[in-house]
């Protein structure tokens, strides 16, 4: 094999023919060095401080801490709504796209027990790169446990805890107290200014919605720092990294003390387990502070908060008696717990003194036709305290022949009936106290003289809330003050320390005078206490009640009255009872309004009257409350009987 | 040259100017990669010691060897590491969707790391045998280069781009060295040109134009291709004049740069020293070229110089393309930093080229 020969030599002995070849090659390969240079000398001397802080905002997170949300109690310090430790678990899109592998997804699917639709959609959001994909909410200690074994297989993945929202009341008041559900997206852009951000919680309904300020407290900033995993670091790196930096503490939500008796919600609860729908509100007529406002069908705010919401939602949906509708402030015919407005304007403009008598043969003619009274036989001679006791309707019809609609209507608003109470929670129906013009606006047919008849009843297009009846009873039961409904007693910091304090406020006097008052609350007195009253079947042993029942006509079925048993629920008459015990020195005002249930003194008034009986006399009750509350869940109480 | 014997003799004999910069750039990788790998589970630089053990006793073996050893045996070993390169193809282990690797049980061997060095002395024997005065014809050109292609061929196939283009480009920098006639490399030049979007929508897979189109456009694709890069000059820039300092940098540290023990271990270089520091590496780069073509200089016939120069060209290509590359100036290609990046094969070729440029040195007043 032959080598070849060797070719000329320069003056340094090297091949003379490569001579300048050297010196260009490395002047080339000078330029090469010198354009990696300029290129460093670009990125880590003109750029290095941008660089410099791109690199910093990798490694230092900084992550705002969720303020507790204050709890809202009872009157005497029981949880309505409280907080209790949870784990939630959320997956960084980008990190776990980076990282994992099918592997990973089929984890992600066991443990999380997702379904296909649900791995589906994560999948799509580790694909299109979108920010913290929230994946359960709420997941047992145990499963997150089996969860931070595998951390290392679940790139992305972090468990956070949290404080979950919970009702320890369950269902009983769930309309006053509300529930908690994560801030929507067009809600956000308004409320990012107020410190929250996605997958914050805000109040719905009652209390949790009306005090969502003072409840939600506001949240703190920390700084951590994070590898490229996004895992946190220890502390001492945080501390060499960032240095002293103070964390700013997130202010907790301030509690709300509510007005509202835990004890009295849930004997309401107990009394009302018959009945499939209506509502209860019981108000103390000295202050107008609502100890319970009651509404059913119920729906558990525990579950509306929590992971089966949206199972709970499609429930509530499905169901026509509307189990998300606080029917406590919803507008319905009164009935004859609306005559005490007749009454007291009958007598004030004195078109009859209290003890004139008007005799009831079962029928009053009016316009040519037979208005019936709801006692067929009649009840012969009745006066202003008998015709409310037996709820006589000819005593009103003539009553209302004479008096005119207009000026009945000007003493049910006086009432307060037909405008807002001005209660904080729950968008409150005004109600309707339809008049003569309102007739001629709004009637199909105009106004009629018959109209009169019908409104004095509480029928036709009178429309009441059982609040606005609650509120109009404690007014006779106080003397004649309107007051403001009153929820809230008053709100404290997170050391108990009360911050603002919400005294009773007298919407208005009423303007009754003394001999009307008495004469209604006789009436009623006689509606309960006297063998003629339409309610003295349930009388108490203990207490001395005053009451009115009320039956409202929801349908009519031509010319005959049909029995409610014999027709469709939806068709069947309402049932009123409103009444206040104890009756010499008042201090509860009970509503109880029972949708299509039938007749008031034969379904509503019981009810009541169960209340009044464990409420007045809960002394030797009120440890059984702290029983159930610290043990028993509390669904075990209501709708399921 | 004095009359001594034994080991002065031998001590001699040896290159300091190259020795001197080889350990020092093997001291700067073991360092750097000793303080990239602090939160990485595996001890990189610990193995990567080893291989320089091994890589030490490779040179030494290179070094022994008579010269003519390698002139002799240069075809055959040439169409010994094409073989393998078909075994390659045959029966290769893949990994990540590249067939690149023969599995001989205890460990893995790329043969394209293999050609490297064949193609380097295949063609300085080349251009001895021919021992041309005066520069080359194209059609003189096509012979060698024909060689050379059967190689890179299955080296392109693999699919292994970059180590496909550092091939041709120490093939092309020995040519040029040799001398190609002024018409023929404008010729060449054009017919690159015009073959380049033909090469990118024919000769290049899916990934390696997505690689091109997140090179073009560092915002394309900010978790994908374009996410190493992007956070390897975050790391780099991060660095600033003088560095954050031993052990303190946490863009490789906290794992933002993939890669960092291995393609982009510079970036840790970058961001614990500076602009400075990175500057006192590219002059160990340029001093190291130097001393190769100081070598080469002194060689005594063709087969030495293009050895030199051919060494010389294969640490300026990985170390320019692969500082390119990590500094958002070229298409991540995957190449090694020279005597820096972690890996068996990569530093064991690079310890090979370095035994040949001692071997020119240490043989050169007999092999003649």
């Amino acid at each position: 094999m032959g080598l070849g020969d060797l070719p000329t030599r320069g003056r340094h002995g090297e091949l003379a023919e490569y001579g300048a070849r050297y010196g260009w090659t490395l002047v080339l390969v000078l330029m090469a060095f010198g354009i990696i240079a300029l290129r460093l000398w670009q990125i880590q001397v003109i750029e290095g401080d941008r660089y410099y802080r791109a690199a910093t905002e990798n490694i230092i997170r900084q992550v705002e801490v969720s303020a507790p949300r204050g709890r809202i109690l009872d009157r005497y310090g029981v949880a309505l709504a409280e907080n209790r430790p949870s784990f939630d678990v959320y997956m960084v899109p980008h990190i776990f796209r980076r990282h994992a592998d099918e592997e990973a997804y089929a984890l992600l699917k066991r443990y999380m027990n997702l379904s296909e639709a649900e791995l589906g959609r994560i999948r799509k959001s580790v694909e299109s790169n979108r920010g913290e994909v929230l994946l359960r909410r709420d997941v047992p200690r145990l499963e997150v446990a089996r969860l931070e074994e595998d951390r290392l297989r679940l790139p992305g993945i972090e468990v956070r805890a949290t404080a979950h929202r919970h009702y320890p009341l369950h269902h009983v008041g769930g309309h006053a107290v509300g529930f908690v559900a994560e801030v929507g997206r067009s809600e956000l852009r308004e409320l990012r200014a107020y410190g929250y951000r996605p997958g914050d919680r805000v109040g719905r309904m009652g209390l949790e919605s009306a005090f969502e300020e003072v409840l939600h407290g506001s949240p703190g900033l920390d700084r951590v720092v994070v590898d490229a995993r996004g895992n946190r670091q220890g502390e001492s790196q945080t501390r060499f990294l960032i240095g002293e930096y103070q964390r700013i503490e997130p202010v907790a939500g301030r509690d709300v003390v509510s007005t509202l008796d835990a004890d009295l919600m849930v004997i309401i609860d107990e009394a009302m387990r018959r009945h499939a729908a209506g509502a209860v509100v019981a108000v103390d007529p000295r202050d107008g502070a609502v100890r319970g406002l009651y509404s059913k069908p119920h729906f558990n705010p525990n579950a509306w908060s929590g992971r089966l919401s949206a199972m709970e939602k499609m429930r509530s949906d499905n169901d026509p008696f509307k189990p998300m509708l606080d029917k406590s402030v919803s507008a319905y015919f009164p009935g004859s717990v609306y005559k005490i407005v007749g009454t007291w304007a009958a007598l004030h403009d004195g078109i009859y003194e209290p003890h004139d008598e008007v005799d009831c043969p079962g029928y009053y003619h009016f316009g040519g036709r037979r208005w019936r009274c709801h006692k067929r036989g009649g009840h012969g001679d009745v006066d202003a305290f008998t015709s409310m006791a037996m709820s006589c309707d000819v005593y009103f019809y003539q009553l209302a022949e004479e008096m005119g609609m207009d000026r009945m209507a000007e003493f049910a608003r006086r009432f307060g009936f037909g405008e807002r109470t001005g209660l904080p929670i729950n968008h409150e129906s005004a109600g309707r106290i339809p008049d003569t013009e309102w007739y001629r606006q709004y009637g199909p047919d105009g106004y009629t003289r018959g109209m009169d008849l019908n409104s004095v009843l509480g029928q036709g297009d009178t429309l009441t809330t059982p609040l606005q009846v609650a509120m109009a009873y404690a007014a006779i039961a106080n003397g004649g003050d309107l007051y403001y409904p009153r929820m809230v007693e008053e709100i404290r910091n997170q050391s108990g320390e009360v911050v603002f304090e919400y005294e009773p406020r007298v919407r208005k006097k009423v303007g009754i005078d003394e001999e009307s008052l008495e004469v209604l609350r006789r009436g009623l007195w006689m509606g309960v206490e006297d063998d003629m009253g339409t309610a003295s079947h349930v009388k108490l042993e203990h207490s001395e009640v005053a009451g009115k029942t009320g039956t409202a006509q929801v349908a009519k079925i031509g010319a005959v009255r049909v029995a409610n048993s014999d027709k469709e629920i939806r068709l069947r008459d309402h049932a009123w009872f409103a009444a206040y015990a104890p009756y010499e020195d008042p201090e509860l005002v009970l509503v109880v309004f029972l949708e299509h249930a039938g007749h008031g003194g034969a379904e509503a008034a019981p009810v009541a009257m169960e209340i009044f009986d464990r409420y007045l006399t809960r002394d030797q009750e009120f440890d059984a409350l702290e029983v159930r509350l610290g043990s028993t869940p509390l669904e075990s109480v209501g709708g399921a009987r | 040259m004095g009359a001594k014997t034994g080991g002065a003799a031998l001590i001699e004999r040896i290159e300091w100017p190259l020795a001197i910069v080889v350990i020092l750039l093997a001291a700067l990788g073991l360092f750097n990669l000793r303080n990239a790998s602090l939160n990485s589970p595996a001890s990189f630089h610990l193995a990567q010691a080893v291989w320089y053990m091994v890589g030490v006793g490779a040179i030494t073996l290179v070094t022994l060897i008579h010269t003519r050893f390698f002139q002799r045996w240069a075809y055959v070993g040439f169409g010994a590491v094409v073989l393998l390169l078909v075994a390659v193809a045959l029966f290769g282990t893949e990994l990540n969707g590249s067939k690149r690797w023969l599995n001989f049980g205890a460990f893995l061997v790329q043969p394209s790391e293999l050609l490297k060095l064949a193609v380097i002395v295949v063609t300085a024997r080349y251009f001895n045998d021919r021992n041309k005065e005066g520069s080359y014809s194209l059609r003189e050109l096509v012979a060698p280069t024909a060689i050379v292609l059967s190689g890179v061929f299955w080296v392109f196939n693999q699919p292994d781009l970059g180590t496909s283009l550092v091939i041709l480009a120490i093939f092309g920098t020995m040519v040029l060295f040799e001398g190609v006639r002024w018409q023929s490399v404008v010729a060449l030049a054009v017919a690159g040109v015009i073959a380049l979007p033909f090469g990118y929508a024919f000769g290049l897979k899916e990934y390696q134009r997505d690689r091109v189109i997140s090179f073009m456009n560092l915002d394309a694709d900010t978790h994908g291709q374009s996410w190493q890069v992007r956070q390897s000059m975050i790391a780099f820039g991060s660095g600033r004049v003088w560095g954050k300092g031993h052990e303190e940098g946490t863009q490789i540290q906290k794992g933002f740069v993939p890669e960092h023990e291995n393609d982009f271990i510079a970036a840790n270089w970058g961001e614990e020293r500076g602009f400075v520091g990175m500057l006192l590496l590219l002059g160990l780069y340029f001093a190291f070229i130097a001393a190769a073509l100081n070598v080469s200089r002194k060689a005594r016939d063709r087969y030495g110089v293009l050895v030199g120069v051919g060494v010389a060209a294969l640490f300026f290509w990985h170390t320019v393309v692969n500082l390119g590359m990590v500094t958002g100036m070229l298409p991540v290609v995957g190449l090694t930093l020279p005597m820096l990046s972690y890996g068996g094969s990569s530093l064991l070729t690079m310890m090979v080229a370095i035994g040949l440029l001692f071997n020119v040195s240490f043989h050169r007043p007999s092999y003649g």
